[in-house]
């Protein structure tokens, strides 16, 4: 880790301004103080964010908000949450460890970094972490990489349950800088790495996310997060479902899904979506999960394992079909 | 059986403990390792100008600028060569540095500053590869047939048998993730050198040291009560022990290094890689008539080290022929070295399964199958085993685990989206009983003090000191203090190949039995005594003599003798007429999701005959323990090797998969605790290795009955499932 100044504002308009463009803003620090001890990232000046009014986990006529700096476990444990939405209280539970939880804040969850192996380890090249160096996981050690949404240049996962879930709900996020505010859907918010895998979203230098807005889906409650890893707990995905239904005797009439461990960014699936809209069967509709799908060598059982995780979701939710 | 708490639970739950990197002595000064980031080649140059320049940096050592330190001379299970003699790299992730700076993060930091030119070769990183090309070892013996009369090759009496089965079984490199990173402590006074390092015996540090400094061994004192897990990688004094210990010589001041979590990986060993091609032939009665393994390791080019991986195959199941052989995969790679259950781990996994596919072809239930090939004698040797209850592992373990619900019909039974199946396997580990030295003080405050160079890697052996001198001694338990882990101490066993109680306990027994002695006699003869010149005997921690009693603490203190002192030593047993082993039967319950794959463990009981139990609970988290490991190895473990660069593809803890809470059910422990007293008196063999041996074959084999699909490749990972 290397020596950087460190500020401690009361308001947000001052964390605005004594943003600079290598300043990190800290929340709960679980990503950004891990990354910093692996010198992965060596911030000139952190910004402690945590005495900034962002908190609250409020239903609105609009939807849910949830303030940037409410804690993962905070959030799935509450009734707000955890009633209409149970697919963001599982992927939040089925994230990390309690420890991690009860420090880790939704703001950080949604901009965590990639578990990449390579982008972790500073001995080695890589395009995300250091431009133009190469990217070793094509050829190297790749079987928790993505196998939608990749490039030449990178496919690393994104690592964020919650996020998946969020995408799924057609979340938006709130962002505020020296600029102003604006609200953008999450889906919009990630972008996929091209030729640029070092910007992995829309968020401008020194703006900070302040809420996270999921509009009301009065189905939703019948909705489910489906992770699966190599061991039952305290793993990132290999392959994760998240999955609402509107079902009505039986049948299914509108549903939502996305899926995360399988993409650069959290994945919306619109054509296993449609599919389901349809009447089609959900081996038939989650056999379209993968469609554009480019395995590496360590991971092409990714292709079958995300339309199991659908499939799986899509029984626990709605029987077998 | 006795069920005692740990002596040293209170000093490690409290946080009281002082493992090796706890020590501060007066001036310190502190190590950073820089490690090389090419797996073979040789430096052509290190810049160390900027780190020489950062604030806090007292030195850099590079193989440009070394520390002299002097060859290895004996064989250990580290490394042949000590670091930064000579320009050459043998592995990803070696030693080529050390800084010195006045804090850890000034070191740290400053190690990040060095830059290093390589002249990289293209290493040897691919098992699968090397195959083609394996070797004898040197060294060791190639090839073991032992042939019945009148038969001329194992491929014959294969021939010949009603059924037969040839799988080939791999396991992948494995890494012993211990939770106390390895750290050496050094300090100099004159020419005497003190030394707080992680070991799981401190006599092996010394031999390293004595030769690496030249210095000699009564100038070296290591200290190391405490050992948070070893699993067998801190048996070897790996590279940063002695280079540490010549910065402090040369320096003038105490030295600490640390390895970081991923240092461990590379800088300390990991497990070889296997291959095993298994043929099973039998009678249509079960009856084995052939057994041939081709086993084959991988090998570090840094030392020698690797499993013998077949030879479980000739000491496990009679048959009348029997066929190992051995071979090596050098690889540029970090040392291969022990852990837990060397060879015999990997063994098992592929026997085990094997003989589940045997029983398949043969149609016959798998524990059947073992119960008929159970042997009174060493299948090669034909020694008679020293004592074994195997059979009644078998039979009590398949009764109380309900082994009869088994469905001889893989992927019948399921319980909602779950696939359920069950499956065993024989658990077994050498045994022998090597020489010990133990050193017994019986205090005038009525403790006695028993000393031992040991180690309590968490197995409980410190406990099993004190039950042990208790119970001779007839004083209660906490009356002793038991002290590992000091080279001062005589030399007793170290803690390795499931031998510290077998061996330090009837040396305990011994030391305690002639303190007796030792005090009976004082207070017979000493002129102060009351007990002068009576018949005097000793009996529940009390002198007795003439009609009267004194416990020995007061007698010492009436005496104004402030201790007695006696070291015993029991001998090694020579093992010519027996063979002996531990044995154990593994059952467990596995679960295979529907859809997705996941394998995962619902049950488990493993029935232990490992003779005497001295401590029935800390012997219980033992056995808890191997049956953990050996879950971690059949469904998780993997030290994924870049055949490209030779680097450690997931050399994190959070890469490398280890279980969980959540992963690991509840596990049954039951002792048959029937005394070998062949070996020794105390009748105890070992604990420490037996469950992990046999564990992955009963988790394979419960998959297969899940699944009906066999799995012939550590790890059993949900993608070979989907
Ligand atoms: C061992 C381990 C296991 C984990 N397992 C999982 C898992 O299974 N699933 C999962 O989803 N996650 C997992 N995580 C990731 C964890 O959820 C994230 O580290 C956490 O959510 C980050 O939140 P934080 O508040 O600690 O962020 P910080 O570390 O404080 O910040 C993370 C990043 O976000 C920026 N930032 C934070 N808040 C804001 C804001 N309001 N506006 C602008 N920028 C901001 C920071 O500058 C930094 O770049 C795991 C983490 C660890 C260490
Ligand atoms: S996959 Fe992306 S993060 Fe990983 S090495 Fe390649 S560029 Fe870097």
């Amino acid at each position: 880790m290397r020596a950087f100044d460190f500020a401690v504002p009361h308001d947000i308009d001052d964390a605005l301004g004594l943003a600079r463009d290598e300043s990190a803003f800290l929340a709960g620090g679980t990503t950004l103080v891990d990354l910093m001890k692996l010198e992965v990232v060596s911030p000139e000046q952190v910004i402690d964010i945590n005495r900034l009014p962002l908190h609250g986990i409020r239903p609105e006529p609009d939807g849910l908000r949830v303030g940037a700096l409410e804690r993962m476990e905070d959030v799935a444990r509450h009734p707000a949450v955890a009633g209409p939405y149970p697919v963001i209280a599982q992927a939040l539970l089925a994230s990390a460890s309690p420890q991690l939880r009860n420090m880790a804040s939704i703001g950080g969850n949604l901009l965590q970094r990639t578990r990449c192996g390579y982008f972790r380890d500073v001995a080695t090249p890589c395009n995300k972490r250091s431009p133009g160096t190469g990217c070793p996981a094509q050829h190297g050690d790749n079987r928790g990489h993505a196998i939608l949404g990749t490039s030449a240049s990178c496919a690393a996962t994104h690592p964020s349950d919650l996020a998946v879930a969020l995408v799924a709900l057609e979340a938006s996020v709130r962002l505020r800088g020296a600029d102003g505010e604006r609200t953008m859907p999450l889906a919009d918010f990630y972008l996929p790495p091209g030729d640029t895998p070092h910007v992995e979203n829309r968020l401008r230098p020194g703006e900070l996310i302040t809420e996270v807005i999921v509009p009301p889906l009065p189905w939703a409650g019948r909705s489910r997060y489906v992770k699966v890893r190599d061991r039952q707990s305290y793993e990132f995905a290999l392959a994760s479902a998240a999955v609402a239904v509107d079902l009505h005797d039986g049948e299914v009439r509108d549903a939502r899904v996305a899926v995360g461990g399988v993409g650069t960014v959290p994945w919306r699936l619109p054509a296993v979506e449609d599919a389901l809209r349809a009447g089609r069967s959900h081996e038939e509709a989650a056999a379209l999960a993968a469609a554009g799908a480019r395995p590496l060598a360590g991971n092409a059982f990714k292709v079958t394992l995300v339309q199991r995780a659908i499939l799986r979701a899509l029984t626990e939710l709605a029987g077998p079909r | 059986m006795r069920s005692v708490n740990r002596e040293d639970g209170p000093v490690k739950v409290t946080g009281a403990a002082r493992y090796a990197a706890d020590h501060h002595p007066e001036g310190l000064a502190y190590g950073y390792l820089i490690t090389s980031t090419v797996a073979r080649g040789t430096i052509l140059g290190m810049d160390t100008a900027p780190a020489e320049r950062a604030p806090g940096v007292i030195a850099v050592y590079t193989p440009f600028n070394p520390l002299r330190l002097h060859p290895y001379t004996q064989a250990d299970t580290a490394e042949l060569l000590p670091p930064l003699q000579d320009d050459r790299v043998c592995y990803y992730g070696q030693v080529i540095g050390l800084v010195v700076a006045e804090t850890f993060e000034q070191a740290r930091d400053a190690a990040a500053l060095v830059t290093t030119r390589y002249d990289a070769e293209r290493p040897r990183a691919s098992f699968t590869a090397g195959l083609p090309n394996a070797t004898p070892p040197s060294g060791g013996t190639p090839e073991t047939d032992v042939l019945a009369p009148g038969v001329t090759s194992i491929d014959e009496a294969l021939a010949a048998s009603d059924v037969s089965i040839t799988e080939t079984y791999t396991t992948p490199a494995e890494t012993h993730v211990a939770m106390e990173p390895h750290a050496t402590v050094a300090s100099w006074t004159g020419d005497r050198l003190t030394v707080h390092t992680a070991s799981q015996g401190v006599r092996l540090p010394v031999e390293r040291l004595t030769e690496s400094l030249g210095i000699d061994a009564a100038q070296i004192h290591v200290i190391n009560p405490y050992v948070g897990g070893g699993f067998g990688n801190k048996w070897g004094t790996w590279a940063h022990t002695p280079l540490t210990a010549a910065a402090a010589r040369a320096l003038g001041r105490p030295v600490k290094t640390v390895l970081t979590r991923e240092q461990v990986f590379t800088v300390i060993g990991h497990r070889p890689i296997t291959s095993q091609t298994v043929s099973l032939g039998a009678a249509a009665d079960g009856t084995l008539v052939a057994v041939k393994n081709d086993g084959i390791s991988s090998k570090s080019a840094a030392n020698d080290f690797y499993e013998s991986v077949a030879d479980l195959s000739l000491a496990l199941y009679g048959s009348a022929n029997l066929h190992v052989s051995r071979k090596v995969v050098t690889m540029d790679v970090p040392a291969t070295t022990i852990m837990r259950a060397p060879a015999e781990s990997n063994g098992s996994f592929a026997l085990e399964s094997a003989m589940d596919e045997l029983a398949d072809a043969l149609g016959m239930d798998p524990l059947d199958l073992r119960l008929k090939n159970d042997t009174p004698s060493h299948p090669v040797s034909g020694l008679p085993w020293s004592s074994k209850h195997l059979e009644e592992c078998y039979r009590v373990g398949a009764e109380r685990f309900g082994w009869s619900r088994r469905s001889p019909r893989p992927g019948t039974v399921t319980d909602g989206d779950w696939l359920v199946g069950l499956g065993m396997a024989t658990a077994t580990f050498g045994a022998s009983r090597g020489e010990a030295s133990i050193e017994v003080r019986l205090r005038d405050d009525g403790r006695a003090v028993v000393s031992g160079a040991a180690a309590d890697l968490g197995t409980g052996q410190s406990t099993v000191f004190a039950i042990l001198a208790a119970e001779v001694l007839g004083i209660p338990v906490d009356r002793v203090t038991p002290v590992l882990g000091d080279s001062a101490t005589p030399p007793a066993a170290k803690a390795g190949g499931s031998g510290s109680t077998s061996a330090n306990g009837p040396a305990v027994r011994l030391a305690a039995e002639a303190a007796k002695e030792a005090v009976v006699k004082l207070a017979a003869e000493h002129e102060k005594s009351p007990f002068r010149g009576e018949a005097v005997t000793y009996a529940d921690g009390e002198v007795r003599g003439g009609g009267d009693a004194m416990p020995f603490g007061e007698l010492l203190a009436l005496l104004g003798v402030p201790e007695v002192e006696v070291t015993a030593t029991s001998p090694r047993h020579p093992r010519r007429e027996h063979a002996f082993r531990s044995f154990g039967a593994h059952f467990c319950e596995v679960r295979v999701n529907r859809w997705t794959g996941e394998p995962r463990v619902a049950r488990w009981l493993c029935v232990v005959d490992a003779g005497t139990i001295v401590n029935v609970k800390t012997a219980r988290s033992q056995i808890a323990g191997g049956v953990v490991m050996g879950i971690g190895q059949a469904l998780l473990e993997d030290l994924r090797i870049e055949p490209d660069t030779g680097r450690f593809g997931n050399a994190t803890m959070a890469d490398y998969l280890v279980p969980v809470n959540t992963d690991i059910p509840p596990i049954d422990v039951e002792f048959l605790n029937y005394p070998d007293t062949v070996l020794s008196d105390l009748g105890a063999r070992g604990i420490g290795e037996l469950s992990i041996v046999g564990a992955a074959g009963a988790v394979a084999n419960a998959v297969h009955n899940a699944t009906g699909r066999r799995v012939r490749d550590l790890p059993i990972t949900l993608d070979k499932l989907l």
